[in-house]
C-alpha cells in the first residue's frame, strides 16, 4: 500500500514547515532577522498508462495518462529578503539598512560575514565593533575624546572632537551585495556567509548601485509577519492532521483486508 | 461463477488501492507551490465471454473494474503574498516554461530566484524561460519588476518578456516530479495574467479530500466484507453438497 508511505513523506513535510515557522517567530524580535520559507515539490510519479498512448491502429490514442505520484518533499527554505521596519533606537552607532546591502563584519577565523543588523558598539581600544565584538570591515576607530559620532547615509562615520565646532572624518562604511542575497549561507547570530550560489559580494558605498542607504539611530526589525506565521502556523498543523488521517485510513483498509480468509 | 465474483471484487479492491494513493499524494502536497490536484478515473473492463446460439439465454457478461486516467484538476489554488520580489503567481490557465537538461518543462510554482550569474531559475536551480531563452540580470541591477503581461524589467531597463504558454489539452500533461509538467502542444498564453509577490498555493482541498478518503475506505471495506461473504457461501456449499447423509 504505497499511501502509507506517500501520507509519511507528508507529515515529515509539514514538520520541517512547522521547524521553520517557529523558527521565524523565536526570531519575531532579532534585530535584521530575515523570516524562512519552507517550499515544497511533489516527488517522482509512477507512469502507469502514458498520456498519448496509441489505442488502435485508426490513430486513436489515450487523452490523459494514469500516473501516481509519491509525495512530497521540502525543496529549500529561500529567505525572504523583503525590508524589516525600521526602529528609532536614539543610540548614535545603532544603523539601519535601506536597500539591498549588508554590513560587513571580520570573523576571527579570517573569513568576511556580511549582517543586517547595525546595532554597533565601541570596543575599549574605540574600534567599531558588531554585537559579539567583531570588527566592522573596513575598521573604523572612534578617539576616546569624541563626544558625539554621525554616520551620514551614504557611509560616512565622523566624530566631533574635544567639542570642536566641526567633525573630523573618521572613515567611511561600506555595503556589500548579492546577486542572489537567499543564496547566502546563515551563521547563525545574525551572520550570514557567502556561498557559490550567493556569488561574490559586490563591495561599494551606501546610496550607489542600489546598496542602500544607512539611517543612523535606527534599527532594522525582524521582517516577521505575526499574522502571517500563524496562519501558516495552523495550515502546517491541519496538513500534518490530514495525513496522519491517511495513514489511519489506509491502515484500516489493509486491516480489512488482512482479516479475510 | 463464485471465482469470477471474487475476482471482479479483488479488481475493485485494487483500484480503489490506487485511488488511495492519488489521494495520498494530493493530501501529502496540500502545501506544495503551485501543487494541482490529481484525480482518478474508473472504467468498465467488460470481459468476453463465450458465445454459443444454442442456448436460449446467452451467458451474461462480466464487467471489472480498470483504473483509467489520472486527470488534472487546474483551478485556480489561493494566491499569496510573500513580499519576495522574484515570486510570481500565475491568474489563468497559463504555465510558466522551465528549461531543464530534459528539455522544456512546464510549470505552475512561481517561486523563483536568481542563480549566482543572475540568472531567473526555480527552486532546483532550472533557468525560467523567456520568450528569447533564459532571463539574465546583471550584478549591479535591482529594482526587478514583472508586469502582469510578463514583461521583465529592472533598473537596467527592459529584460523581456516571460514565456508563458497553455494548453489546449491540459489532460494530456504528463506529471514529473518536482513541480513540473511535460509534454503537451503548448501555445502562446493569453488569457494568464502575472502577479509579481504572489505564489499560488497548491488547490488541493482538504475537506473534499477527506470525505473521498472516507468513501474509498468504505468501499474497500464492503467490497473485502464481499469477499468474505462469497468464501462463506463457498464453504457452506461445499459442506452441503459433499454432505453423503442428505
Amino acid at each position: 500500500m504505497k499511501a502509507l508511505y506517500i501520507a509519511s513523506t507528508g507529515m515529515s513535510a509539514q514538520e520541517r514547515n512547522v521547524e521553520v515557522i517557529s523558527n521565524n517567530i523565536a526570531n519575531m524580535r532579532t534585530t535584521g532577522f530575515k523570516r524562512q520559507r519552507a517550499e515544497f515539490e511533489d516527488l517522482l510519479y509512477q507512469q502507469i498508462t502514458r498520456a498519448g498512448s496509441q489505442t488502435s491502429d485508426q490513430g486513436t490514442m489515450i487523452p490523459a495518462g494514469l500516473e501516481i505520484g509519491s509525495g512530497v518533499r521540502t525543496v529549500s527554505t529561500p529567505r525572504v529578503m523583503s525590508q524589516g521596519n525600521v526602529n528609532l533606537t536614539e543610540r548614535e552607532l545603532d544603523v539601519a539598512i535601506r536597500g539591498e546591502g549588508f554590513l560587513m563584519v571580520q570573523l576571527p577565523d579570517g573569513r568576511t560575514a556580511y549582517t543586517r543588523d547595525g546595532s554597533l558598539e565601541r570596543s575599549a581600544d574605540g574600534q567599531i565593533v558588531n554585537s559579539q565584538g567583531y570588527p566592522i570591515d573596513p575598521g573604523i576607530t572612534i578617539p576616546g575624546n569624541a563626544t558625539a559620532v554621525a554616520i551620514s547615509p551614504d557611509g560616512l562615520v565622523s566624530a566631533y572632537i574635544d567639542n570642536e565646532a566641526t567633525p573630523t572624518q573618521l572613515g567611511q562604511l561600506q555595503l556589500a551585495r548579492f546577486v542572489n542575497k537567499s543564496g547566502l549561507e546563515s551563521l547563525g547570530d545574525n551572520l550570514f556567509i557567502e556561498t557559490a550560489a550567493s556569488g561574490p559580494a559586490q563591495v561599494g558605498v551606501p546610496n550607489a548601485e542600489g546598496t542602500g542607504n544607512l539611517l543612523q539611530n535606527y534599527l532594522e526589525m525582524a521582517n516577521v509577519n505575526s499574522v502571517t506565521e500563524i496562519a501558516d502556523l495552523i495550515a502546517a498543523q491541519r496538513a500534518y492532521e490530514m495525513n496522519a488521517r491517511v495513514i489511519s485510513g489506509a491502515d484500516e483498509m489493509m486491516q480489512s483486508t488482512s482479516q479475510l480468509r | 461463477m463464485i471465482e469470477n465474483a471474487q475476482l471482479i471484487g479483488l479488481s475493485r479492491q485494487i483500484a480503489l488501492q490506487r485511488q488511495m494513493d492519488v489521494v495520498a499524494n494530493n493530501m501529502a502536497n496540500i502545501n506544495t507551490t503551485g501543487f494541482k490536484s490529481e484525480n482518478i478515473l474508473f472504467e468498465e473492463y467488460v470481459m468476453p465471454v463465450a458465445r454459443d446460439q444454442d442456448f436460449p439465454r446467452l451467458d451474461q457478461p462480466l464487467s471489472y473494474v480498470q483504473d483509467w486516467a489520472t486527470t488534472h484538476d487546474l483551478s485556480g489554488g489561493a494566491m499569496v503574498q510573500t513580499g519576495s520580489e522574484l515570486d510570481v503567481g500565475l491568474n489563468g490557465q497559463g504555465f510558466f516554461a522551465i528549461q531543464t537538461p530534459a528539455g522544456d518543462r512546464w510549470t505552475k510554482s512561481g517561486s523563483f530566484e536568481l542563480s549566482a550569474n543572475g540568472t531567473l531559475v526555480d527552486l532546483n536551480g532550472n533557468p525560467v524561460l523567456g520568450e528569447g531563452g533564459p532571463i539574465q540580470f546583471g550584478p549591479e541591477e535591482s529594482g526587478i519588476l514583472i508586469a502582469a503581461d510578463g514583461s521583465v524589467s529592472s533598473s537596467a531597463g527592459a529584460k523581456g518578456r516571460l514565456r508563458l504558454v497553455e494548453f489546449d489539452n491540459p489532460q494530456e500533461l504528463a506529471r514529473e516530479g518536482s513541480n513540473l509538467f511535460s509534454g503537451g502542444t503548448p501555445v502562446a498564453a493569453t488569457n494568464t495574467r502575472v502577479m509579481q509577490g504572489f505564489i499560488e498555493k497548491s488547490n488541493v482541498s482538504g475537506v473534499s479530500e477527506m470525505v473521498e478518503m472516507i468513501r474509498v475506505q468504505r468501499a474497500y471495506e464492503s467490497a473485502a466484507s464481499l469477499a468474505q461473504k462469497q468464501d462463506e457461501l463457498r464453504r457452506s456449499a461445499i459442506q452441503r453438497l459433499g454432505d453423503m447423509s442428505a
